[in-house]
């Protein structure tokens, strides 16, 4: 969908894909999140409609104010594209609906700039929140945060690419298509509610 | 490089008249060594073009080439070089020449699915070298990302004779359905519109090609004819043109590359036997430019596409969609000559097709002093008393070790082909996203050292190195192209080198019935002071892959599965990377092409492959048998017992021989116990010698038996440690 045509009635979920939007110019996210789209996805929010941001998806809400925290370039000053391994905590809402409580996911992140901070840590706390395992943070994020929601999980940013790991064929030795259960999640809760 | 005496008189006589000022650059653009191989044309026939295996497409002479992958599917491939541009500003010169490769792949309608970066940097440890190190990969990593393109595959070395000159050779894979293809190929017809879509032109990169096509000087003058890359531009003409095309909408899509709008239009209207009257104030520009500067600037990210007067207002409607800029600057007539108007005036009046076709130059070969060093055998050497450290020597040499530091940075997954990734297979394989379970690998590979001591071989064992690991990974080789970084073609000491591995490319190729569909010559591959970088022939490969689930990795799957050793091992050290690591020596006989070898080992490995019965394949290549089994228990985390007196070989007297010797033609797999008897009748029918030499073990290391008893043991957190930390450690102090 291209982001003038987006016309936010009709829709159940909304999904702000990765990529690199306004070529990253200035910083991750911030010139989309300035666009009638972004806004638009905001009236969404408020109506309660679920909406993922995946990797620049991530950085858009982040930069727009739709989830808490700042996304700063990774520690290491360069791009890292790698699977890691990961913990999902507090799960909830239309996106988290089917992960347990310390479920481990596998998924590979490819960022820049994925390194987060929050502003004030009471901000997530209890949210649902998804973290890099012990030494797979790849980017030196507060907390090991790879994703947030917010509190009631409707709206959840995620650095690591869970559309890149749902076929198993695509899942080097020793990671499993864990991407899945983001999108199984959301079918059951369209279909049965969260 | 400027027009030399006889060109000037070449184009008075052509024009019949004085050449205008701007018809002067259009020359020079054109008949630079870039645009047109006038030192190079005669010798790049000699490469085969067809292959009873591949059915051909579009051949050479377009901005890129295409062949069958299945029927109704076309890979589009193309390699380029940005050698000099990487020298002056590594990090916008190697961004530039992924935009430039990219928009070849479009040209023929196909969507750009994989990069490759074939990288021969200097030594990481000089400062200006490690500089340009880091800068081209961050280039690459920037652009390549951006555009949404996963970078998949590649090839690095590290010389210091690349310190101040590295070679930069990119490669784009395309994917597009033949009907699309054919749309693109129509050609245009008089009356025809002349459409430019893209960045607004400015003063950058003036004369750029003409730049390419001359040695550098340690000059600031360098640096103006260096393009700067727009990676969301390019996305967005990914997107457009990929679209117009889909829709049938353009006649032919030309790259406005090096050379610019010259090259560009010259070579459309000589090809199709028209002329063309263009209106250079219609073109957008990013500032006031004079009628020259057009006419040869090399802003990037700009595209010519053939459009005819039915079809514009659809072309415009997806330009206007996508944000692209574009003008209208011309229409095709039956003339011949290319007629320039600036505000009204005519500025350039030439004939296409002598602008197009410079004549040939003839240059001299002669085989220099130096040329001695590759055929004498290499000097003796004393076999080092503890041999997994020599092992690990070689594994942690930067040319050997895991290139993890670069292809992290490097989206390798963006668009979800990429079944094996980097560090997991000898190539990249990529799946179709029809849903089949067909795919593609792609590979690409050079030897600097060898084709340095001699380009003939080396240059015949990069086809060969390319061709392994495609079969490694379970693929058929379907084709390559191929980049030839020579030195200055106007020395016969540099031209030989560069004949030689034209050559040798031929030669390997014609025996493996591998066509090469296209290519890219860099000549003036030197320093300030005229010493030419290592001659290298830079190969790469498509293969096609029936189900890629099926897709072989190079790293040990499974302990208790036995590790077999396709081919025999001859004692050949010369130029291998055991003699550099470890004794500092880069001399001596390369290791001889053996193209009938090849071919059995490779029909063994794809048969044992289809019927699944093995799990694992690598290439014996750079640092010879105990790397690779070093490399496929690292990536595994697996350990092997290997048995070094059940390698078949021959003329082996020493052990660092067999364990270091880089002699083609030779694979590892990894074969499930019940497999046995198949691999055992196969290899008898394919005439393949095999031997089960070891096996797969659980036991956290890598032991090698010699006399019935061990004679190394290395660890496998050691052979990690070495073979992961030694890049990012030579790149980052």
């Amino acid at each position: 969908m291209w982001h003038r045509d987006f016309d936010p009635r009709g829709w159940d979920a909304v999904i702000i894909p990765g990529g690199f939007s306004y070529g990253d110019w200035l910083r991750a996210g911030a010139i989309a999140a300035r666009t009638e789209a972004v806004e638009r996805i905001a009236d969404c929010i408020d109506r309660g409609i679920p909406v993922l941001g995946i990797c620049n998806g991530f950085q858009i809400l982040v930069e727009a104010g739709l989830l808490p925290g700042a996304l700063l370039p990774n520690e290491s000053g360069r791009f890292v594209c790698r699977w890691v391994k990961l913990v999902a905590r507090d799960p909830r809402g239309p996106w988290l609906k089917l992960v347990e409580d310390g479920q481990v996911l596998t998924m590979p992140v490819a960022h820049a700039e994925g390194r987060y901070v929050a502003a004030d840590p009471r901000g997530i706390e209890g949210a649902p929140r998804i973290h890099y395992l012990d030494g797979w943070n790849p980017n030196g994020s507060e907390m090991n945060i790879a994703g947030v929601g917010s509190r009631n999980g409707e709206v959840l940013g995620l650095m690591p690419h869970p559309e890149r790991a749902v076929d198993r064929v695509l899942c080097p030795r020793g990671f499993e298509p864990s991407g899945r259960i983001i999108f199984e999640s959301l079918a059951s809760s369209l279909r049965e509610g969260w | 490089m400027p027009l030399s005496r006889e060109d000037i008189e070449e184009i008075r006589r052509i024009l019949g008249r004085e050449p205008t000022r701007e018809e002067l650059a259009m020359f020079e653009a054109q008949w630079s060594e870039h645009c047109s191989y006038r030192s190079s044309r005669r010798l790049l026939k000699l490469l085969p073009e067809e292959g009873s295996r591949t059915r051909v497409l579009v051949g050479r002479g377009r901005d890129a080439p295409a062949i069958e992958l299945f029927p109704g599917v076309a890979i589009v491939f193309k390699i380029e070089s940005h050698n000099h541009p990487s020298a002056v500003d590594p990090y916008n010169g190697a961004a530039t020449g992924i935009g430039g490769i990219v928009r070849d792949v479009l040209t023929l309608g196909a969507k750009p699915i994989a990069l490759l970066d074939m990288l021969y940097l200097g030594d990481p440890r000089n400062p200006h070298a490690n500089w340009i190190a880091r800068g081209v990969v961050k280039g690459i990593s920037d652009y390549g990302n951006r555009i949404g393109v996963p970078t998949v595959a590649g090839d690095t070395w590290f010389d210091p004779a690349f310190n101040k000159q590295p070679l930069v050779n990119v490669a784009c894979v395309g994917i597009v359905d033949t009907k699309t293809l054919a749309s693109v190929l129509r050609g245009p017809r008089e009356g025809d519109l002349v459409l430019i879509a893209g960045n607004p032109t400015g003063r950058d990169g003036l004369l750029g090609s003409s730049f390419a096509s001359k040695p550098l000087e340690d000059s600031d003058s360098d640096i103006a004819a260096v393009q700067v890359g727009d990676p969301l531009m390019e996305k967005l003409l990914i997107d457009a043109v990929t679209e117009i095309a889909r829709r049938g909408l353009a006649k032919l899509i030309k790259d406005l590359g090096g050379g610019g709008l010259t090259t560009a239009i010259s070579e459309v209207a000589a090809d199709h036997n028209l002329g063309v009257e263009l209106h250079l104030d219609a073109l957008h520009t990013r500032q006031e430019l004079t009628p020259l500067e057009i006419l040869v600037s090399e802003s990037q990210e700009r595209m010519l596409l053939v459009v005819d007067e039915s079809s514009l207002p659809e072309v415009e409607k997806i330009l206007r969609r996508y944000e692209v800029p574009y003008s209208i600057i011309g229409r095709f007539d039956g003339s011949g000559r290319i007629r320039a108007f600036f505000k009204g005036r005519l500025v350039a009046d030439v004939p296409a097709r002598e602008l197009a076709k410079p004549r040939t130059l003839y240059r001299e070969a002669r085989p220099p002093i130096e040329a001695l060093k590759g055929i004498a055998p290499p000097p003796p050497v004393r076999e080092p008393e503890d041999l997994a450290k020599a092992a690990l020597k070689v594994l942690s040499s930067p040319n050997i070790a895991s290139k993890r530091w670069i292809y992290e940075q490097y989206d390798h997954e963006v668009g979800i082909r990429t079944v094996l990734k980097p560090g997991y297979g000898d190539a990249a394989v990529l799946r179709l996203l029809d849903g089949s379970g067909r795919g593609l690998a792609v590979k690409g590979d050079a030897n600097p050292r060898y084709t340095s001591l001699n380009p003939f071989s080396g240059a015949a064992n990069s086809v060969a190195e390319c061709f392994r690991n495609l079969v490694a990974t379970g693929a058929q080789p379907l084709a390559i192209v191929d980049e030839i970084n020579a030195g200055n073609p106007e020395k016969p000491h540099h031209y030989w080198f560069f004949d030689q591995m034209v050559k040798g490319v031929a030669w390997m190729a014609s025996e493996l019935d591998l066509p090469v569909v296209g290519g890219k010559v860099s000549f003036y591959n030197e320093d300030a002071s005229g010493r030419q970088v290592k001659p290298t022939a830079t190969i790469v490969g498509v293969g096609r892959i029936d189900n890629v689930e099926r897709a072989l990795p190079a790293c040990f799957s499974q302990p208790r599965n036995l590790i077999a050793i396709v081919g025999v091992t001859y004692p050949e050290l010369g130029g291998s990377e055991y003699l550099y690591a470890v004794h500092g020596i880069e001399a001596g006989e390369v290791p001889r092409p053996r193209p009938a070898s090849e071919l059995r080992a490779a029909s063994l490995v794809l048969d044992l492959a289809s019927r699944g019965a093995i799990a694992s394949a690598h290439d014996i290549g750079s640092g010879g048998l105990a790397t690779a089994i070093l490399e496929a228990c690292v990536c595994s985390g697996l350990g092997a017992s290997v048995d070094l007196d059940m390698v078949p070989s021959r003329g082996i007297e020493r052990l660092d021989q067999l364990l270091f010797s880089e002699t083609q033609a030779r694979y590892i797999i990894e074969v499930p116990r019940e497999a046995l008897p198949t691999l055992e009748r196969l290899a008898r029918e394919r005439g393949a010698r095999v031997a089960v030499i070891g096996e797969v073990r659980d036991s956290g290391e890598v032991e090698l038996r010699s006399g019935g008893k061990r004679i190394a043991s290395i660890g496998l957190e050691e052979a990690r440690e070495a073979y992961e930390s030694s890049l990012p450690r030579a790149l980052e102090w």
